[in-house]
């Protein structure tokens, strides 16, 4: 046997620790085990990595590079089975070999730079960082994730001001990538700009920015079965991209149809998309695929909750009685109790919710809102003002008081002047139609009728613009 | 090809001069390890046990912690550790065995030999029937009678044991309103509204009980722990004390309590430097909470303009073990927080007025942590040099962290590590032959458990037996130990912050506190490393009611105590 052939067969051995297979979904398995049969060591390598296998993977990699030198492909993967599994230093210098093997900058090439450059970052070599996505962000496929890069690299030197033009342009070029706003804004802090550092926050989410990455996501796409479609759809679902999410978790059902958490799954990014018909429909068929299930119980009768009351009772006492210490079933079982007529069940249950979760602002105004229903005026201005003692902050339930004391049906109730100072300083704080109604009620039940007109008028004129369409405004004067 | 710094070589090279100097001996012999495990030797013989089921129950892989405290008086450490059971229902009960533990020291010191500890059962002694799903411990006087009381966070409800002073406890939960029936992960003491009394924070997780448990698995399709995303987050709980053995629940109006977040660690302390204790909220998988204090006992959550909620990418992280202190030396407390595998653990520099950056990148003390889920961590000055060095306790909570194989929790199995302080805010790894054992750790409770100046560690592994990692290093640069006394209650003043002015050199500033790491209470005495500039000109004591006072040196090599009111007052 020559050099030559014991170096090939050295490459193709198997990996000195294969994972071990136990336990993994049965499609899962299968796929692995095929290829070990099959595949050469670079694509063992691929499925190795799409299932975070990152030291198997790494070996198959290496396995494969000393088959093809020439495949920049084999480093490049092997960089990221190395980052995957925090060798960064390892990773760097992999993907510095494929980039070294790629003439020209292609997109795989680009998102390479990226990779090396994240990783520069992560190590603090910053010199290095900028260098390497400065390349990437000459490449207009990874020139937003490349600028997103710089601008913490620039965040890190503490260059305020190139780390806002970083953030953004990559933002300017894809404006969905909220995560983004943080770090601007604390750029912006560190100009200090609290202004526009708060604006930003405010926009702030969890919606991040990737770059395209060819080989990276052909890897991703390796992954089969059931478990796998639910954790992309969960994740997807995370991240507010619920027609992804809908589309993972009809391929989970595709791999299992009668997969219940598939199904209620995605009925819930169903109605989180507003598709409440098509949400109702799945979520009706987890239960006749699992009568207990406690979430499909859950979602549906929230999902009802708001609608169809009396549909919505059932599912929720079903969870009520399976988790009695829920405080937000509860609190849903109460509206469900409440708007299908049966107040005094629905005050129970709101006491309970409260006393559940002492925080829930909107339980607490369901209660007062039950009192009010009852005819149990006085009693339902006490609930508030205590309410209002715990949770002097919020805006709900002083509005909710304010209202109660404006326009009472009761006149010992009413209190004119303490229900306009709560409806002031909840329009302050949010000045909506609705707030602006409820002064107007207040100044109604002053007597300051020239007053209340102009608010009424306020109302109406806001109401058109945050789709408020009811005219029946209640406001009055009692001059 | 990537162009190496000339600068960086050089930094490298000095770095590794430094350290070389620093603990290397002259012969040019592998260094002597720095600690020595001595947990079997001093007896103290506990396991922490998870109660695995195979139903792989969220508390399963989250516990336990320690606490190190004198609850006798006799100034040197006792321990308690908490201890878990199995959760499955219709396991058998396993009686005391399941029960957490409390070891006395008896700390000797044989003629012209160091003081050795020897650590005692006393838990029937005790009294304390710490019956529930031990998650963590705090430590604190809460009854000013000056002796140091425990409370126990639990997967369930609390307990609150006060010290009854005669080696005994008294279970006054109940009666003190002190429980909290949640998942709590740990908990803090400190005086928010500086009335002279101690309140208590109550650190709660997620909404996870057996009957709600719910199968996750792994990105390779295994089942596997659930992460906290599986479940709701629950709020936390603010307790004022009231001054007369119980405390009132004001986590409602002071706006604690309505912001619900999966918390695992917790420190109270003056984060925006107007004297008045903050606190830091590390929370898992969610933005962390910095809510500062607004002198009425309420607080204002400032995390993410703080720039301590998300790190710099704008990504929550999942925030397990805290270490709050002064590690880039400009007088102002800084944040380490552990984090998740492919995660950096993340350091947070205070840039005064309640104002953080990541300076993660920098430090040094992110790319070494990527692999690891850190659990317990704290800062200490190992080598007495009088910089914050940096331990950090490891320990997956799930398979795509994980990268051994076997039964039970060993796949889960990680090394620690011991950064070395270098100055400017860097750091860099230590090769520590006592942090490569490969274990599951949690809570880390740090303290000087044999008086010899230097800060041992105390570790909990899951279903391993605890580790007391005793610092064994001979030849230190002087130091000055401190215990921070009150004048009404001899307690231990929790949250006074020590200047250290010393001449030649910039001054140390230290806190006294038992908080942070993770589900564990420390040593509350201060220990200070003076490195090259032994002489100490003036000791300055920032006490938790404002009050600031000075006070001469104290002698070299021994502890100190320094009694509030007693110092020369200073302007504020």
């Amino acid at each position: 046997m020559n050099a030559l052939v014991l170096a090939l067969v050295l490459a193709l051995g198997a990996p000195a620790n294969p994972p071990d297979l136990s336990g993994l979904e049965p499609a899962v398995a299968a796929q692995i085990a095929e290829m070990r049969t099959l595949g050469a060591p670079g694509d063992l390598g691929q499925v190795y990595l799409a299932y975070g296998f990152n030291d198997a993977a790494a070996d198959r990699f290496r396995a494969a590079a000393a088959l093809e030198p020439g495949d920049p492909r084999w480093p490049y993967l092997l960089g990221a089975a190395d980052q995957a599994a925090g060798r960064l230093d390892d990773a760097a210098a992999a993907f510095a070999r494929a980039l070294e093997m790629s003439p020209g900058i292609s997109p795989s090439a680009a998102a390479g730079w990226v990779h090396l450059g994240e990783i520069r970052l992560l190590q603090g070599r910053l010199d290095n960082a900028e260098a390497a996505l400065k390349k990437a962000a000459s490449v207009p496929a990874t020139n937003a994730a490349a600028r997103s890069l710089l601008g913490q690299a620039a965040l890190a030197r503490r260059d305020f001001k190139a780390a806002v033009e970083h953030f953004e342009a990559a933002l300017a070029a894809v404006p969905a990538a909220n995560r983004l706003h943080y770090p601007l804004a604390l750029a912006y802090r560190g100009l200090n700009d609290r202004a526009r550092a708060e604006e930003h926050l405010a926009r702030a989410g969890q919606v991040g920015l990737k770059a395209p990455d060819p080989l990276l996501d052909g890897v991703a796409d390796l992954r089969l079965g059931e478990r796998v479609a639910l954790m992309r759809g969960r994740v997807a679902a995370q991240a507010g991209r619920y027609a992804d999410a809908a589309q993972e978790f009809r391929k989970a059902l595709a791999a299992r149809p009668e997969s219940v958490e598939a199904r209620v799954n995605l009925g819930s990014v169903l109605a989180s998309a507003g598709d409440r018909a098509g949400a109702a429909e799945q979520l009706r068929e987890a239960l006749r695929l699992d009568p207990s299930n406690v979430t499909a119980h859950f979602n549906l009768g929230s999902l009802l909750a708001g609608s169809a009351p009396t549909e919505a009772r059932p599912h929720l006492e079903m969870v009520v009685a399976a988790r009695p210490e829920d405080a937000e079933a509860r609190r849903l079982l109460a509206q469900a109790l409440r708007d299908g007529g049966h107040l005094p069940e629905a005050l129970e249950q709101y006491g309970q919710a409260v006393a559940l979760a002492p925080g829930d602002e909107t339980a607490r105004l369901g209660e007062a809102e039950t009192l009010v229903r009852l005819g149990r005026y006085a009693e339902a201005r006490r609930r508030l003002e205590d309410d209002l003692k715990q949770m002097s902050t919020s805006g709900l339930l002083s509005h909710a008081l304010a209202r109660l004391l404006a326009a009472c049906p009761d006149p010992s109730v009413r209190d004119g002047t303490r229900a306009l100072a709560l409806a002031q300083a909840v329009w302050q704080a949010q000045p909506t139609a609705d707030h602006a109604r409820t002064v107007a009620m207040a100044l109604g039940e002053l007597g300051r009728c020239r007053e209340a007109a102009r608010w009424r008028r306020t109302a109406l004129g806001q109401a058109p613009q945050q789709g408020e369409s009811d005219p029946e405004d209640g406001v009055s004067c009692r001059p | 090809m990537e162009a190496r710094p000339r600068g960086e070589v050089k930094g490298v090279i000095l770095a590794l001069a430094a350290f070389v100097a620093g603990l290397a001996p002259a012969t040019g012999a592998p260094s002597p390890a720095l600690f020595v495990d001595r947990a079997t030797e001093w007896g103290l013989a506990f396991t922490y046990s998870t109660g695995q089921s195979g139903e792989l129950y969220f508390p399963e892989i989250m516990g336990g912690g320690a606490a190190l405290f004198d609850y006798d008086g006799d100034g040197d450490l006792d321990v308690f550790v908490v201890q878990g059971h199995a959760l499955k229902p219709g396991s058998p009960d396993p009686g005391p065995a399941g029960w957490g533990r409390l070891f006395r020291n008896d700390l000797i010191t044989p003629r012209g030999k160091n003081p050795a500890p020897r650590f005692v059962d006393v838990t029937a002694a005790s009294g304390i029937r710490a019956t529930g799903y031990g998650m963590g411990a705090a430590t604190g006087d809460f009854d000013n009678d000056g002796r140091i009381d425990l409370y126990l966070a639990n997967f369930g409800s609390n307990q609150l044991w006060r010290n009854n002073g005669d080696g005994t406890f008294a279970d006054v939960t109940a009666r003190a309103g002190a429980d909290d029936p949640r998942w709590s992960a740990g908990a803090t003491f400190a005086d928010f509204d500086r009335d002279g009394w101690l309140d208590l924070y109550i650190l709660n997780y997620v909404d996870f009980s057996v009957a709600n448990n719910v199968r996750c698995y792994a990105p390779n399709t295994r089942r596997d722990y659930c992460g906290p995303a599986a479940f709701a987050p629950v709020p936390d709980r603010l307790l004022r004390n009231r001054g007369n053995g119980t405390f009132e629940d004001v986590s409602l109006p002071s706006g604690i309590g309505r912001k619900a977040g999966p918390g695992l660690g917790v420190v109270a302390d003056d984060f925006d430097g107007d004297g008045w204790p903050d606190l830091f909220v590390a929370n898992d998988g969610a933005a962390s909470f910095l809510w500062i204090n607004q002198r009425n006992l309420t607080f204002r959550e400032d995390g993410l303009i703080a720039g301590v909620a998300l790190n710099a990418a704008g990504r929550p992280e999942a925030g397990m073990g805290i270490a709050a202190g002064d590690a880039d030396g400009d007088g102002r407390d800084d944040l380490l927080i552990t984090h998740l595998t492919a995660e950096t653990n993340t350091f947070y520099a205070n840039l005064g007025g309640g104002l953080f950056e990541d300076a993660t990148a920098r430090s040094g003390l992110g790319a070494p942590s990527l692999p690891f889920t850190g659990f317990g961590t704290g800062w200490l000055d190992f080598d007495g040099d009088g910089r914050l060095d940096l331990a950090v306790f490891n320990g997956a909570v799930n398979l795509a962290g994980a990268t051994g194989s076997g039964a039970g929790l060993t796949p889960y199995a990680q090394p620690d590590q011991l950064y070395r302080n270098l100055g400017g805010g860097r750091f860099a790894l230590v090769e520590e032959p006592a942090f490569r054992k490969m274990a599951v750790s949690r809570g880390a409770a740090f303290g000087d458990v044999d008086n010899d100046g230097d800060t041992d560690i105390l570790v909990v592994d899951a279903d391993g037996p605890v580790r007391l990692l005793v610092n064994t290093m001979e030849s230190r640069p002087p130091w000055i130990g401190l215990r921070l006394a009150g004048t009404k209650a001899d307690r231990d003043m929790l949250g006074a912050r020590v200047e250290v002015r010393r001449k030649g050199a910039p001054a140390l500033w230290r806190r006294a506190a038992t908080d942070g790491s993770y589900a564990s209470a420390s040593d509350p005495r201060v220990l200070v490393g003076l490195g090259e500039a032994p002489e100490v000109t003036e000791v300055r004591v920032v006490w938790p009611d404002g009050l600031v006072e000075s006070f001469p040196p104290p002698p070299a090599r021994a502890y100190t105590t320094l009694v509030c009111g007693t110092g020369k007052k200073e302007p504020k």
